[in-house]
This record gives C-alpha cells, sequence and structure tokens, in this order.
C-alpha cells in the first residue's frame, strides 16, 4: 500500500524536466528555428574550381601553415588562425609586420559567407586570402614567392598539380590565385562543431520537450530576448547568427586621433578596385551568377563606420569582441547594447541598435544563451602528407 | 515569403471585372505572382526564384499595363524598410525584354521585417510610383 502511494504521487508530481520549460509561442519557435539545422550542408563556391575537392583542400592546408608565403619566412596564415585559438589569435588586434587596427576573426564557418573581412572588401573567400599575404602590415609576401614555391617545392608541386589537373605554369599572379583558392576550399571545411543551442532548437522544433526542457532557463530566457525585445535576430540572423551583412553599432570611428576607420565605405572601394573581385577574370564561374551581389552591390554614405556582423558561433571563446577589440569580455558586450549611446548611431528611423536597458538578470540570461553557441570542438589530426 | 493565394484571387477578381485591363496578360510563366494597379497603371510581377529568402539574392519579372493602352515603361524599382529608414544595400538592374515584360536583377532583403517595394511606372509624359509591402519572416 505504501509503495503504491508513492508510486501515485509520483504521478502528480510534475517531472523535474517540465518544470525547466518556458513558454514558447509559434512565432518564437519559428524565430528560433531560423537558427538551424545545424551544420548546413557543405557549400562549393562555383568561382573556385577546387571547392570542396579532396587535393584542393589537403594543397590548401599545407599552403596555409607554410610560413615561406611571408616575406620573412616567418609568418603563415595559422600565424593569426590558429586552429587551438578557435582558428584567431587570442588578440585584441591583429598583427603582422606591424600591430593592426582590426580584431583577427576567426575563420569558423567562414565558407557560408558572401562577403569577407570586417569592412566586406573581399567578394569570394579565396580572394580575401590573397589580401593578407599580400599586405605589407601583414605577411608581406607576394605572387613570385608563391608561385615560385608551387613551382620548385616538390611537395607543393606535387599537391598543386594534384588539385588543379596540371602543373604549375609561369603566371605568378595565376599562381597566388590558384594557392588562394586551395587555401580558401581548406578554410571551408572549418565548421564549428553543433551545441548546446543546436540540441534545444532541433527539439522546439520537433515538439520535443522532454529534450527541450534539458536547455537550463537562463539560456532559455537569454534566447528569448534575443529574439524579441532585444530584436537581435534581425542582423544575427539565421543558422551563421549573421546575415552577413554590415552594421554601425555604435563603436568608436576613430582608431588614432586624426585617423578613422571607414569600414564598409572603404571596403567597398577596395573591392571595386580589386583585380581579383568576382567580376575579374579569375572568377571560375563562367555564367557569372556568382557574381550579383558584386554586381549589385551599392556605395551608401551609410555604409561609413560600418563593419560586417559576425557570427555568433563559437562566440564565448573569443578573446575580445567588435571589430577592433575594444570591448574585453562577452558580458561588457551584452552591456554595451543596453547602454549604447543613441546619439551616435544617427538613425532617421527607428534605429536597428537602441539602448535595450537590460537588467543585470537579464545581462545574466543574454550572456548565458550566448554561451550556449559555444562547443569543445574535435582534437584536429596533423594535416596529411601531399603526395605520400 | 511565400504569395498569398487570397490576394492574387481578390486581385484577378477585381481585374476581370474591369473590361479595360483585359487585354493585360498577368501570367508571368509560373500561374502566379502579385498585382498592383491605380487609376491609370497595373503591374504584375513575381519573384524568381519562387520565395525570396532573408540575404540571398532574387530577381522580379514585371508586366507593366496602362488602362488606357498606351505602352508603359518600367523605370525604376527599388526597396525600403520603412521602419528603419534604410534601403537595400544592392541597386537592381532593369532589363526590358523583347515581348514588353521586364525582369530586376540584384535585389536582396537583408534582414527580416517589412520591405516596401517601389515600382516606377511611365506612359509618356506622365509617371506614377505604386508600392507593395513583402514582410519577410
Amino acid at each position: 500500500m505504501r509503495g503504491l502511494l508513492l508510486l501515485v504521487l509520483a504521478a502528480w508530481a510534475p517531472p523535474a524536466a517540465a518544470q525547466q520549460l518556458l513558454d514558447w509561442s509559434p512565432d518564437e519557435v519559428r524565430a528560433v528555428g531560423r537558427h538551424g539545422p545545424w551544420p548546413p550542408p557543405p557549400v562549393r563556391d562555383p568561382s573556385n574550381r577546387v571547392s570542396g575537392t579532396p587535393a584542393g583542400i589537403a594543397l590548401g592546408e599545407h599552403l596555409f601553415n607554410d610560413p615561406r608565403l611571408s616575406a620573412d619566412g616567418l609568418m603563415s596564415c595559422a600565424t593569426c588562425h590558429q586552429a587551438g585559438r578557435d582558428w584567431s589569435d587570442g588578440r585584441a588586434k591583429g598583427f603582422g609586420t606591424v600591430d593592426l587596427d582590426r580584431r583577427t576573426p576567426s575563420l569558423w564557418n567562414v565558407g557560408y559567407a558572401h562577403w569577407f573581412g570586417w569592412d566586406g572588401a573581399g567578394d569570394s573567400l579565396w580572394a580575401q586570402t590573397i589580401r593578407p599575404i599580400v599586405d605589407p602590415r601583414e605577411m608581406g609576401g607576394n605572387a613570385q614567392r608563391v608561385a615560385g614555391l608551387l613551382r620548385h617545392d616538390k611537395d607543393l608541386a606535387c599537391g598543386y598539380q594534384r588539385a588543379f589537373g596540371g602543373k604549375a605554369g609561369d603566371d605568378d599572379e595565376l599562381l597566388l590565385v590558384d594557392a588562394a583558392k586551395a587555401m580558401a576550399a581548406f578554410q571551408a571545411t572549418l565548421v564549428s562543431p553543433r551545441t548546446r543551442f543546436d540540441a534545444f532548437r532541433d527539439a522546439l522544433v520537433a515538439g520535443d520537450r522532454a529534450a527541450v526542457a534539458r536547455y537550463p532557463l537562463s539560456e532559455q530566457r537569454g534566447l528569448k530576448l534575443f529574439v524579441g525585445s532585444g530584436n537581435c535576430d534581425t542582423c544575427h540572423f539565421g543558422p551563421r547568427f549573421t546575415n552577413g551583412e554590415f552594421g554601425d553599432v555604435g563603436i568608436a570611428f576613430f582608431v588614432r586621433p586624426g585617423e578613422v576607420d571607414t569600414g564598409r565605405l572603404g571596403g567597398l572601394a577596395r573591392l571595386a578596385g580589386s583585380p581579383f573581385n568576382l567580376l575579374g577574370r579569375y572568377n571560375d564561374d563562367v555564367s557569372g551568377a556568382n557574381a550579383a551581389r558584386t554586381r549589385h552591390v551599392q556605395r551608401l554614405h551609410a555604409n561609413f563606420g560600418e563593419f560586417r556582423v559576425p557570427s555568433l558561433r563559437q562566440v564565448g571563446r573569443a578573446a575580445a569582441y567588435m571589430h577592433d577589440g575594444s570591448i574585453a569580455t562577452l558580458e561588457d558586450v551584452v552591456r554595451h547594447y543596453s547602454e549604447v549611446n543613441p546619439d551616435r548611431l544617427h538613425s532617421d528611423g527607428t534605429p536597428l541598435v537602441r539602448p535595450l536597458g537590460l537588467s543585470p538578470q537579464e545581462r545574466t540570461d543574454l550572456v548565458a544563451f550566448l554561451r550556449s553557441l559555444d562547443a569543445d570542438p574535435p582534437p584536429r589530426p596533423a594535416p596529411p602528407p601531399l603526395c605520400p | 515569403m511565400r504569395l498569398s493565394a487570397k490576394y492574387l484571387a481578390s486581385s484577378f477578381a477585381f481585374l476581370f471585372a474591369n473590361a479595360a485591363w483585359a487585354n493585360c496578360p498577368l501570367d508571368l510563366g509560373r500561374g502566379t505572382g502579385w498585382v498592383v494597379f491605380s487609376d491609370h497603371y497595373m503591374v504584375a510581377f513575381r519573384p524568381e526564384p519562387m520565395r525570396i529568402e532573408v540575404g540571398q539574392p532574387f530577381s522580379l519579372l514585371f508586366n507593366v499595363c496602362t488602362k488606357s493602352n498606351r505602352p508603359a515603361e518600367l523605370v525604376a524599382v527599388d526597396a525600403l524598410m520603412p521602419e528603419h529608414k534604410h534601403s537595400m544595400n544592392y541597386r537592381p538592374t532593369i532589363l526590358a525584354g523583347a515581348d514588353g515584360r521586364y525582369r530586376v536583377d540584384g535585389l536582396i532583403f537583408h534582414m527580416p521585417g517589412r520591405w516596401e517595394l517601389s515600382i516606377d511606372v511611365r506612359a509618356g509624359e506622365e509617371s506614377e510610383r505604386l508600392m507593395h509591402d513583402f514582410i519577410l519572416k
């Protein structure tokens, strides 16, 4: 009898998991659902003929780690984009031959993007890859140096032949582009792992209440703010938590007295002047369909001081935040959006960024949600030999 | 953003009740689309691809007619988010087809929310702006 009573009481008591579930309206479920599923299917870049090819990826990984691409032979792409630091460098601002004004962006999920660099001066991952190699402030390399490696280094020459189906020719610039295309093929494989949020999102969409309830309450409350009154998902949209475009979020323009970082405005000028943009001769997509953004993008006065909306996946693992690394912690980023000065944002309409006026509990919840977008990546094996 | 069958049905019902529009072909190839009209103009259009996604390039195919059967021209197409007073980050281009229809390429709605499409049409010296709202979720 006593056992039966306990059984009845247990049946009446709501399951512990059910107490951990907020009410989610159909609109909220739809909004949360837009942030997945994760990971998306792999994408191939039609402008890059070795995108998604095993031989191109293998060559790209070797080149990515090769310091001989730089002028002094000491700096590779991996010097700043380190696997162990979430493909960034753990510093507030990047460095090369000199200290730089912007933070080194993480390469997680970069293959899904359509604009590259904080100012979007690159319209393909391979074009963006060329920039730091030849920039005298960064690696300081050049086309001749890269081409020489592909022609004369035994392993790289073999890897090139496997990836591109022929020996490296005598056009240095073309070989620089091909090297960048191989490195882009490698970078496009860097897809961040599934997270606690992804398990929650999938369960919510599927109506699996038991699985949904495993997502802690604080994270649920933070997510509600994110897709609700915080309006964060207007820009941090979709599975990568970015719409891939640009915004001014109230960070100072000046990099030092008398000098500003014009952001997207300058990026569009550099894009138009680049021989490597998708309207140029190195685009492997003869249809030109993949160049629609480049063909139609317009340079607006409002682009001044705009920077690319970053993905929020693995965001809690970053060392510093915003394009210039000016905010040290995720807590401070949330405080920035809570207290941002609306006069600084120059919006004629309802500003996209406005002071949210969050309570301390709301700030804690939002940070908890953002940290649920983090996950430990699996250990990364050393790249296999190019031509064993 | 999906096309609203109910909206289309009511639009077509109005148009077929108005004999002056009867010669204006509405079929833009998929048997569906939107129709906007004023006292002088009727504009039928549909997107390509059929589903407009946030951040993805799309085109619009247009047919422009006048009540008086005068030849009409599509002059400009643009879109903005009225709440935020910002336009698209992209400038669309208009291609006139041999059949009097138009293709507008290079449209991208880069945020969810309400987008207001403006369609500038002209017949002779008379021009007019027609509007249509999209809600992108």
